[in-house]
Parts: structure tokens; sequence; C-alpha cells
């Protein structure tokens, strides 16, 4: 067979699917954006009007609301990446023989529905949840906590903890492929074990950090099933509100404004990300 | 060049053959007994609803038929779908999400003389689902909204919806997440006309629920989420349907259910049969088997909400249920507020306005 041929049927199936569910479902909700209502023929020709954007820009509220969700997605990220990393660091240099052992059973929880996981969270952070029976039976307080949950700090835990066993795999990949010479090399000249982490593994699992961070940071901008179970009143993110427009106000046109302005926001932010990290690079 | 061709020509000529000597046979659709009708009908109905007890009349009627669910998750969502061109042929919305149906021409209009259970529905229910003139929706469950309390933590009782509003309960208070349900509570509270609500009272119906949200627990999405949180002492005033409180009475919970001086909401879910649909018949016979009786009985006995059914209603006798419809109490029917149909610059408007109250600073 010619390499041609070859080409096209292992990249057909792929470009086929990424053109049907996610192509085409993105061109139509950036047209539904310019879409004055929900009124008449659907998919019908309709005067593209920029009303949506023009309402969206008015409501101070929403870009509030994106700024906080940015900040939370921004925190949720980090906190994930600095909790993965040591996990990544044992499963690559002291897991030894039980490495992919331990790396099952970091991947156990998913192996239980998302839903379910998060749904576990309220059970612990509830006013007779786990925490609070036991702060309770240890005399550390006499009432319950309330403000465990049902606000942001609920959310940011929850998604953290969710977060985590996806954050350790890119982190993993990258420590793995460190050339072990490099540490032996490192202490024939002289360097303690901290230089070495300082010098070598985390310049070289950098690429594994920032690709963790980018998967966990992108997803949680835009998260709406974690806030609506733990967030409570207070703890609404953006994509609660584009699920609202969606769900319960058949405002398809103005959640997909509200959708286009999150995704062009969040590829800003990660260009502008990418830049900055290039150009630490080019300075070293 | 084609061998094979001529056989291909020779089978389809069978098969037009018998096609047309069964068709010859055949009676009409109509003189088929219902045990013997086959096809497929298509239902968008609420989770929950596709449980073969809230149509087992059909079942039982046409057990050759095979009904298929979709869910939808909210009025908003069903709308959404059959706007956007689903394919059901029946659906399930509930008051207040109806008119826009008949303004966008999604619904076909029904032929009640071919419902046999018609007869049992009360009129005032019939009215429900006409428009024009015309019977658009057929009524089927129904029920109460009010503020539903736990009588423990507020031995002094609720006797207006402004209980939601109340700082004594703060961080014990759960609105049902709905934009046209909040503007239809402040609209009781300061005597509002729910129908012409305008600019400047929206504005402040948005100030009202966004200062009543440092008082709210959580908003709840669905009835269990409201029970749970009630059962375990977190919440301790709601604004709820009676099935939670039936719910939380069977299960020893201490609760009342208000009847507040503005008067409780009521609301009816109906069914409609999509425009165009290619199983009018079926959707019919589906619409008729929804009113009988064993069905109907399921929805009050399982779901705690009442059904159209007169005969249904008139059978009841668990003194649980009739507390909940309030049924030996005629003064409480008499004083409820029906939720009117949303426009369709209502809903918009309203639910934007609920929107900015979740999205406040």
């Amino acid at each position: 067979m010619d390499r041609r041929a070859t080409f096209w049927i292992l990249y057909l199936p792929p470009l086929l699917w990424l053109g049907v569910f996610f192509l085409i479902p993105l061109l139509l909700m950036f047209a539904f954006s310019f879409r004055p209502d929900m009124r008449g023929d659907f998919f019908g020709v309709w005067k593209p009007t920029l009303e949506q954007y023009a309402k969206l820009i008015s409501t101070g509220s929403y870009w509030r609301l994106l700024g906080i969700s940015s900040l939370m997605a921004f925190a949720i990220a980090t906190s994930a990446v600095v909790l993965s990393y040591p996990i990544a660091y044992f499963l690559a240099f002291h897991g030894r023989q039980r490495a992919g052992f331990y790396l099952v059973l970091l991947l156990v929880p998913f192996w239980t529905s998302y839903l379910l996981r998060v749904m576990a969270w309220k059970i612990m952070l509830g006013t007779e949840g786990v925490i609070n029976s036991f702060l309770i039976y240890i005399n550390l307080i006499h009432e319950p906590l309330p403000a465990l949950l049902y606000n942001r700090n609920a959310v940011i835990l929850t998604l953290v903890y969710v977060w985590i066993p996806f954050a350790t795999l890119p982190i993993l990949a990258a420590l793995q492929r460190i050339d072990i010479s490099l540490f032996e090399a490192a202490a024939d000249l002289g360097a303690r074990p901290f230089h070495q982490f300082l010098r070598i593994t985390l310049p070289l699992s950098l690429p594994g950090v920032f690709a963790a961070f980018f998967m966990v940071f992108i997803p949680t901008v835009g998260e709406y099933v974690t806030p609506l179970l733990v967030g409570g009143s207070r703890g609404s993110m953006y994509g609660n509100i584009i699920q609202d427009f969606f769900t319960k106000a058949a405002n398809w046109p103005f959640g997909s404004a509200m959708s286009m302005v999150m995704l062009v926001g969040t590829l800003i932010l990660v260009a502008i990300a990418t830049r900055l990290i290039n150009l630490k690079d080019f300075l070293e | 060049m084609n061998p094979k061709k001529p056989l291909l020509f020779s089978l389809t000529g069978v098969l037009v053959a018998l096609t047309l000597i069964l068709s010859a046979c055949g009676g009409t659709p109509a003189d088929v007994p219902p045990g013997e009708l086959t096809g497929s009908l298509s239902v968008l109905d609420w989770a929950g609803y596709d449980a073969e007890d809230f149509w087992i009349d059909f079942k039982n009627t046409y057990p050759n038929v095979t009904v298929n669910f979709e869910i939808g998750i909210s009025d908003a969502d069903i709308y959404a779908k059959m706007a956007a061109g689903n394919q059901a042929d029946v659906f399930h919305p509930y008051t207040g999400w109806l008119q826009f149906y008949v303004d966008e021409g999604l619904v076909e209009e029904i032929d009640t003389s071919k419902l046999a259970n018609w007869d049992k529905v009360p009129e005032h229910f019939k009215q429900i689902g006409q428009f024009n003139g015309k019977q658009y929706f057929i009524p089927w469950d129904w029920g109460f909204t009010s503020v539903l309390y736990r009588t423990d933590m507020i031995p002094e009782g609720v006797d207006s919806w402004d209980a939601l509003m109340d700082p004594t309960y703060a961080g014990h208070i759960s609105m049902w997440d709905d934009g046209p349900s909040a503007v239809t509570v402040s609209s009781y509270i300061h005597g509002y006309d729910e129908t012409a609500i305008t600019a400047d009272q929206l504005a402040a119906i948005q100030e009202e629920w966004i200062a009543q949200r440092d008082l709210n627990l959580f908003y709840w999405a669905g009835e269990p989420e409201l029970v749970e949180g009630m059962t375990g002492g977190d919440v301790w005033a709601a604004y709820a349907w009676q099935g939670a409180y039936a719910t939380l009475l069977a299960n020893g919970v201490p609760v009342a259910y208000a009847n507040p001086k503005e008067g409780r909401n009521s609301w009816v879910g109906v069914y409609g049969i999509r425009k165009g649909t290619e199983n009018l018949d079926l959707a019919l016979k589906f619409l008729d088997t929804k009113l009988a009786e064993t069905t109907g009985n399921n929805v009050v006995n399982l779901f705690y909400y009442g059904h159209s059914n007169q005969d249904v209603m008139n059978g009841i006798t668990d003194a649980t249920l009739k507390e909940a419809f309030s049924i030996d109490d005629p003064s409480v029917l008499e004083t409820t507020n029906f939720t009117p149909n949303l426009t369709a610059e209502q809903r918009d408007a309203w639910t934007a306005m609920w929107a900015e109250v979740k999205a406040a600073p």
C-alpha cells in the first residue's frame, strides 16, 4: 500500500470524528452567538447581530465571575501540580518494581463515577459529615462548622482532589525521561541531592509540570458540576451561568456568546503563558 | 456484465407484489386490535416519568408498541430541544412554558373526541391546555408550591412567602434554582401583578434575591437534594413542591407545608404532540392512556403529585396524601395562585435576572 493511502486510512477516522463532534458543534455555537433570539426557524438563515455580545459586555457581574473562575482555576491547577509532583517523583524514582502497582492505586478513584467522588466530598464536609463529626468527637468544637461546605473553598478543595491523579501522569512521564547518568555526573561533581533536584530534575521535568498545569487549568475555568454540588448559593462559576442559559433559560444565543468569550479568553491566557515560558527558556 | 442484475429486479418485483397483496388484505390501522398494534413512539419527558408505572395503561393496552424516552432536565431544556427540531412525538412541559410552543407552531392541536378518558378531566384543568380556543395540551400532573419548613427549627410556623427572606433563618433557607419562580415569590410578597412585571420591579426583584443569597444555603436543583438537606437539618425553610412534603412526612421528619397569607402557588404538567408527527394516532392513544386510572393512581401514590383524572383524586384515602393535597380543606385551593404563562420576553428577562443574581459579587 502506498504511503498516502496509509496516511489517509490512519488519519481519516479521527479527523472525521473531530470534524463531526468537535469542529461542527463549535462552528454552530459560534454561529448561534450571532442570533438575536430563539424565535423562528432554528437552522434557517438569520440576520447576524452583535446583540448578545453587547449584552454580555454591559453586564459587569459576568466579567467579574469569569475573572474569579480563572483565578480559581489558577489556584486549583497550581495546588494540584504542587501536590502531585511528590507523588510523580516517588513513582519515578522510589517506586522500583512496585511503581506499576502504585500507579494503579493512584488511578483507582477513576473506577468510580466523577459524580460519586464529588458527592463523597459532600459527605466529608457536611454539618453531619466526617470532618465535623471527628472534630466534635475529639471535643475540639461543640457545634458543627457550617463553613466547610457550600462555598468556593469547598469547590477548590474538591477539584484539587479530583485533578491530582490527572496532574501526576504528565509529570511522571517527564521525570521518567530524565537520563539517570545525569545524576551520577552531578554527584561526581559534588552536587548534593537538593542541588541535583534544583538544577537537573526540576528543569527537566518542567514540560510535564506545565502540561499538567494547563491540563487542569483549561477545563477548570469552565467547570460547572462541582460548584453545582458543593458550591452553594455563592459558589457559582462562569460555567454554571453558561449552563443556566442553555438548560434553564432556553437562551442558546446568549449561552453561546458566553462560551465563545470564555474560549477566546482561555486561549489568550494560554498563549500569554506559553510566550512567557518560551521567553524564560530563551533567556536561559 | 452484471449477472446479478436480473435477480435483483425479480426480488424487487416479488417484494412489491407481496406488499400489494398484504396491504390489500389488511385494514386501516384503526381496525387493528390494540394487542396487535405495532410501531414505536418517542417521548421527551422528565427523569423518573420514563418508569413504566407512569405509562402502565399504555403498556398493558398496546404491549407491542415500543416507547422510547428521551430525558429533558428542565422546561427550558425541553423547549429548546423541541425548538431545535427534536423528533419526539410527545413532550411534557409545565404551566408557564406553554405559550411559545403554540406561537412557534411546535405543537399539534388535539382532537379530544379521540380521548376516551377526556370526560374525567375537570373543565378548569382542560382550560390550561387551551390557546386561541383550541386544545393544544392535555393536563396530566399537578401540585402545589409553598414554603416547606422544619417545625422543630421554626416552631413559630410560617405564614408568608417572606420566610424565604427572613434573616432569622440565615444559612438554613433553600430556594429552587429557577428565575421565573423567584419572580413569582417576590410578586406574591410585594403584591406585584406577575403577568405585568415592569423593568423597575424586575430590578428590585433582582436586588432582593441578591440579598437573599447570603441567607440561602444552596439553590436546589432536584427534589432529592432538597429532601436530603431538610432531613439532615441543614435546611429549615424552603421553596418546595408538595412531593418533597409528602416524602419527608412519610419519613417521619417534622415538617409542615405553609398556607401563606399570599396564597400557595400551583402548577400543572401537560402533554403535547409535536406538530407534523407521523405517529399522531399512537400519540393520541398514549395521551388517552396517560389519563387512565392505574397510571393516575401511580402518579399520586409514587410521586405524591395530583392527577388530572378526577376519579383518581376522589379515590385518595391515605391520610398523608389527603394532607399533601389539602383535600379536606377546599379553602386552600380557592386562594391558590396558578402559574400564568410566560411570554418569550418575560422568559428571557427573568432567566437573565436569575443568572445575574447567581453571578453577582
